[in-house]
């Protein structure tokens, strides 16, 4: 049988279940949850003056038509997968008619540059740091480094960031409160607007570096220690090789293989948004936009940032499946 | 590999000072003078900032309608004083209320240049009409048979169906029908999609710039300001530039005030509120020391019953979980004491206070409940302020000796505190208590309450953990469901809730409340009523009242000015508190807070001279007035 029957097509048959299963549990659970989006409409336009029964009967109608919320649920969910292969999530409820597309690429860019960066950095200063604090756990600054790192790892995010605005923003005023970039400085490839979204991101992201950083760094210490009780690293050590090729050659290899599904995984969830950061930073990212439509009862928007989400760590799982046979010939000959 | 590594240093020390000499750091564009700038707290994020069609949901009105938009009349909700904008006199009604005429203002001009004449506002009504999804689409489809420019600045209404309240859909409390420019609009093909961007003007601003995040928006104070209705009536320019800013959670708001990079915002939690008085010198709410708050939001918190849960449909276990509350304990260990309470279901604002509180109180002492064999209670205690005094007294503030103002201050009186009355109501009524001293149903069983409650919404919550402390204590078992607003108002309306410590309750948005009661009253007619399991967005409390009804009927036909309105809003309160329907607590109360570092002059309790609570539409006449502080 060859490769692609054996391996590769079972793996995007699972890949495309995973996608068509999630994507029918976001469907379904905004619906069977008590939120009522024609509800929130009229019950906002009735709070601000509209009284008649008979004029709300008429924009109830209006509304479920406006919605896409007439039918069966079946009839619903038929009607979505028809738009949906055509790329269309539909109009956001809230916003209506604005496109979800277009509300989710407003704030794409945002998730993606913050996320991103934040978590490969986190990634590479954790298995640095992990790397090196296990393999030298006896020496005295690898003692205090794991100290500092075990303390600020439990700090929750909300908390960690207000520290960071607190003593960045407010008591030493480097950095702005909030927002992407400055006001009324106009986007575009030059000094001025990157250099102000560098500085706007800098809190945000060194926020999530420091809490993230702490999980990275005590996964990866515990693989340490485990490589180095193997045999292969006690033979290169009563061999005499030099500690540092050790480390980087026999122990730093061999943890690798882990970290980087761990970080694909990461990096497919990046499409969720961080939530925390971005509101506490005002930073106009997609976990402010989720969470909005969560309190709202915006199910397109709330479909439609999930699919992203669902698709995102879908797609990271399955690149390393694919991956997983060159890095491992393990993997390969099982 | 010394000179590498300093080299590395130079590099990183160079890259880092490049990065903080940005000029990121700058809330303002550097060709906009912070001394010539208002810095207001957008209340939240436009989620699509470049949508300026606040005709639909998508455009976001909320601050931003102040500033570009107008209508034809006001309530200040401050002083209860009608505001003649667009309109230049009240409405004219025929004697059957079939026709509304409109005199308009004449030299009032849209920012682009034009001339708002007649045409515009009937080009307004047709298009809503026409476009179902629209504000206000279904209510001018069901009311206008038809609307005609008479000459240049009349417009003539023909209604349906008899109307003496139309004019409120103009009104202002929240919002009214905002008028569009006929020469933009008229050529549009889809208004529903339509996001007007940019927006042209009729309100005293321009709109400057906005963010695509919809974080923050510049509004520029228009050359020919005095051609608003804002200069007409005020005769002033206000600030050159407006800045609406969110910066999120109630600690960020805090730290801006404090640096001097906010002058005012809409709201904090007393924590906050705390924090921020104590970090800066100049900022300060409505008063200048205790109580601090802004109490005259028109609005109130209540714990809604819902009267189609047994046995909260009746009258004297209403009554009882009433009388078993604590309100001095609960206005002040819950909310701070910071607000008026309030027996009635209207707001204890000052204008509220002395047209219908004070007026009464003789009834209030009269009203006696019947405990069966022949005894009766009189449940009204006017010493509750004086309860409230002495314990801000004890908490070290300045509080007057004189009556008058304590009841200025904390309201009229509300229910005695009476577990022993509460007591008796319970009992005649078949319940009793078990070895535990818990409270069981006439069947034996169990009695256990749900309160439904929105976090976010702090006051509610916090009451609502008030009265689950103390009816626990009296021997009900109670919980709290913590909702997020959305699942929280479907309940609601859907009647799937026993109590819910609740708002909303004094009128909606409609201007008029303030001397007009219908607008709440006519929420609780029978037409509203819902069985539980189907919506009710008026009634959700499942209000059926022959005698509400009555008193409805008679005011929905009387114009509010009829002498006979007074007489009859008096009937309906005596019957909804005889009934305890809902359990109205207190006042809304809002830290509106204001830096005077940049600007002063802002509406306080020395001097009201305007709404304070600037996220609403008729915040546009605070602006005027506030003057630079020259620092």
């Amino acid at each position: 049988m060859s490769l692609f029957k054996r391996y590769i097509l079972p793996r995007i048959i699972q890949w495309i279940v995973v996608i068509f299963v999630g994507t029918t549990v976001v469907f379904l659970v905004p619906r069977l949850s008590p939120m009522d989006p024609v509800q929130t409409t009229l019950s906002s336009m009735s709070s601000l003056g509209m009284a008649n029964p008979e004029a709300i009967r008429q924009m109830e109608e209006v509304l479920m038509d406006l919605y896409g919320l007439r039918g069966t649920l079946l009839q619903q969910y038929l009607r979505f997968w028809s738009y949906l292969l055509k790329g269309d999530l539909g109009p956001s409820l809230v916003m209506f008619p604005a496109p979800v597309i277009s509300v989710i690429g407003t704030a794409m860019p945002w998730t993606i540059g913050l996320m991103l960066v934040s978590t490969i950095l986190a990634w590479l200063l954790g298995i640095a740091l992990g790397t090196l604090t296990g393999y030298f756990a006896d020496k005295t600054w690898a003692k205090i480094l794991d100290a500092v790192i075990m303390c600020i790892y439990p700090i929750p995010n909300y908390i960690m960031a207000l520290m960071l605005l607190f003593l960045f923003a407010y008591t030493f005023p480097l950095f702005p409160f909030s927002g992407a970039a400055g006001i009324g400085i106009k986007p575009g490839f030059n000094r001025v607007f990157i250099g102000s979204v560098l500085k706007h991101g800098f809190l945000p992201a060194l926020s999530m570096i420091l809490i993230t950083t702490g999980w990275r760094f005590i996964s990866q210490r515990a693989l340490v220690t485990n490589v180095i009780g193997s045999d292969h690293v006690q033979y290169a050590e009563l061999a005499a090789l030099p500690r540092r090729k050790i480390m980087l050659n026999y122990v730093f290899r061999d943890t690798l293989l882990p970290q980087t599904t761990d970080l694909a995984l990461s990096l497919g969830s990046i499409f969720g948004g961080a939530l925390i950061t971005e509101f506490v930073f005002s930073y106009p990212g997609l976990g402010q936009i989720l969470y909005t439509a969560i309190l709202q009862g915006d199910f397109n928007v709330i479909v439609g940032v999930s699919i992203f989400s669902i698709v995102g760590i879908a797609t990271a799982a399955l690149l390393i499946d694919l991956l997983y046979p060159l890095l491992d010939p393990r993997v390969r000959y099982h | 590999m010394k000179a590498k590594s300093a080299f590395l240093q130079i590099v990183f020390l160079v890259a880092i000072m490049t990065f903080m000499a940005l000029p990121a750091l700058a809330q303002l564009p550097p060709e906009i003078p912070r001394e010539d700038t208002l810095i207001v707290d957008q209340i939240f994020r436009y989620s699509t900032p470049d949508n300026y069609n606040i005709w639909t949901t998508a455009g976001t009105e909320a601050t931003r309608h102040a500033f570009g938009w107008d209508t034809l009349w006001y309530i200040d909700q401050q002083t209860g004083e009608w505001i003649n904008a667009v309109a230049a006199e009240r409405p004219i009604y025929n004697e059957d209320f079939t026709e509304m005429t409109v005199k308009m203002r004449d030299g009032l001009y849209w920012s682009d240049g034009v001339e708002l004449t007649s045409e515009d506002l009937v080009t307004t009504i047709n298009i809503l009409k026409a476009n179902p999804g629209m504000r206000w689409s279904s209510e001018l489809a069901l009311y206008v048979e038809d609307v005609t420019a008479v000459d240049d600045y009349t417009v003539k209404f023909t209604l349906t169906r008899p109307n003496p309240r139309f004019h409120y859909y103009f009104t202002v409390r929240w919002n009214g029908v905002y008028v569009m420019p006929a020469h933009i609009w008229k050529d549009v093909e889809n208004p529903l999609e339509y996001t007007f961007n940019p927006p042209v003007s009729l309100g005293a601003y321009v709109l400057r710039e906005t963010d695509p995040a919809g974080y923050w928006e510049i509004w520029e104070l228009r050359e020919d300001w005095e051609r608003t209705t804002t200069g007409v009536i005020a005769g002033k320019p206000g600030p050159k530039y407006i800045l609406t800013i969110f910066h999120g959670p109630n600690e960020k708001k805090v730290m801006a005030m404090s640096n001097h990079e906010l002058d005012i915002l809409m709201d904090l939690d007393y924590e906050a509120f705390q924090a921020l008085i104590n970090r800066n010198r100049r900022a300060r709410s409505w008063y200048k020391d205790f109580p601090w708050a802004w109490t005259d939001e028109a609005d109130t918190r209540v714990f809604a019953i819902n009267q189609e849960k047994f046995p909260l449909n009746l009258k004297d276990v209403r009554w009882a979980l009433a009388l078993a509350l604590d309100i001095v304990e609960i206005q002040t260990e819950y909310v701070g004491g910071v607000t008026r309470v309030t027996p009635i279901p209207q707001p204890a604002s000052v204008f509220h206070m002395e047209h219908y509180h004070k007026q009464y109180v003789p009834w209030l002492k009269e009203l006696k409940l019947d405990l069966g064999s022949g005894e009766f209670f009189v449940p009204f205690d006017e010493t509750i302020p004086f309860k409230i005094a002495d314990w801000a007294r004890e908490q070290g503030y300045d509080i007057p000796e004189d009556e008058e103002a304590i009841i200025n201050m904390f309201g009229v009186g509300w229910w005695k505190h009476a577990p022993d009355v509460a007591t008796k109501l319970l009992e005649i009524n078949g319940f009793t208590r078990d070895s535990s001293g818990n409270w069981l149903l006439p069947d034996g069983t169990p009695w256990k309450i749900s309160i439904i409650a929105a976090p976010d919404e702090a006051d509610a919550y916090r009451l609502a953990m008030g009265a689950m402390d103390q009816w626990e204590d009296f021997g009900i078992a109670v919980e709290i469901e913590t909702l997020e607003r959305n699942p929280f108002y479907t309940r609601e309306h859907m009647g799937d809730y026993d109590i819910s410590s609740t708002w909303g309750m004094a009128g909606g948005g409609n201007a008029n409340f303030v001397r007009d009661k219908w607008p709440f009253m006519h929420n609780f007619h029978t037409q509203f009523y819902a069985p539980i399991g189907q919506a009710s967005l008026q009634n959700h409390m499942r209000i059926r009242s022959e005698k509400l009804d009555e008193i409805i009927d008679k005011l929905s036909n009387l114009p509010p000015e009829h002498p006979d309105v007074p007489a009859l809003e008096e009937e309906f309160f005596k019957h909804w508190v005889e009934n305890m329907f809902g359990i109205h607590t207190v006042s809304f109360k809002k830290f509106i807070t204001f830096d005077e570092t940049y600007w002063t002059n802002f509406p306080a309790s020395e001097n009201p001279h305007a709404q304070p609570n600037y996220w609403f539409m008729g915040g546009k006449f605070m602006y005027p007035y506030l003057e630079k502080s020259g620092r």
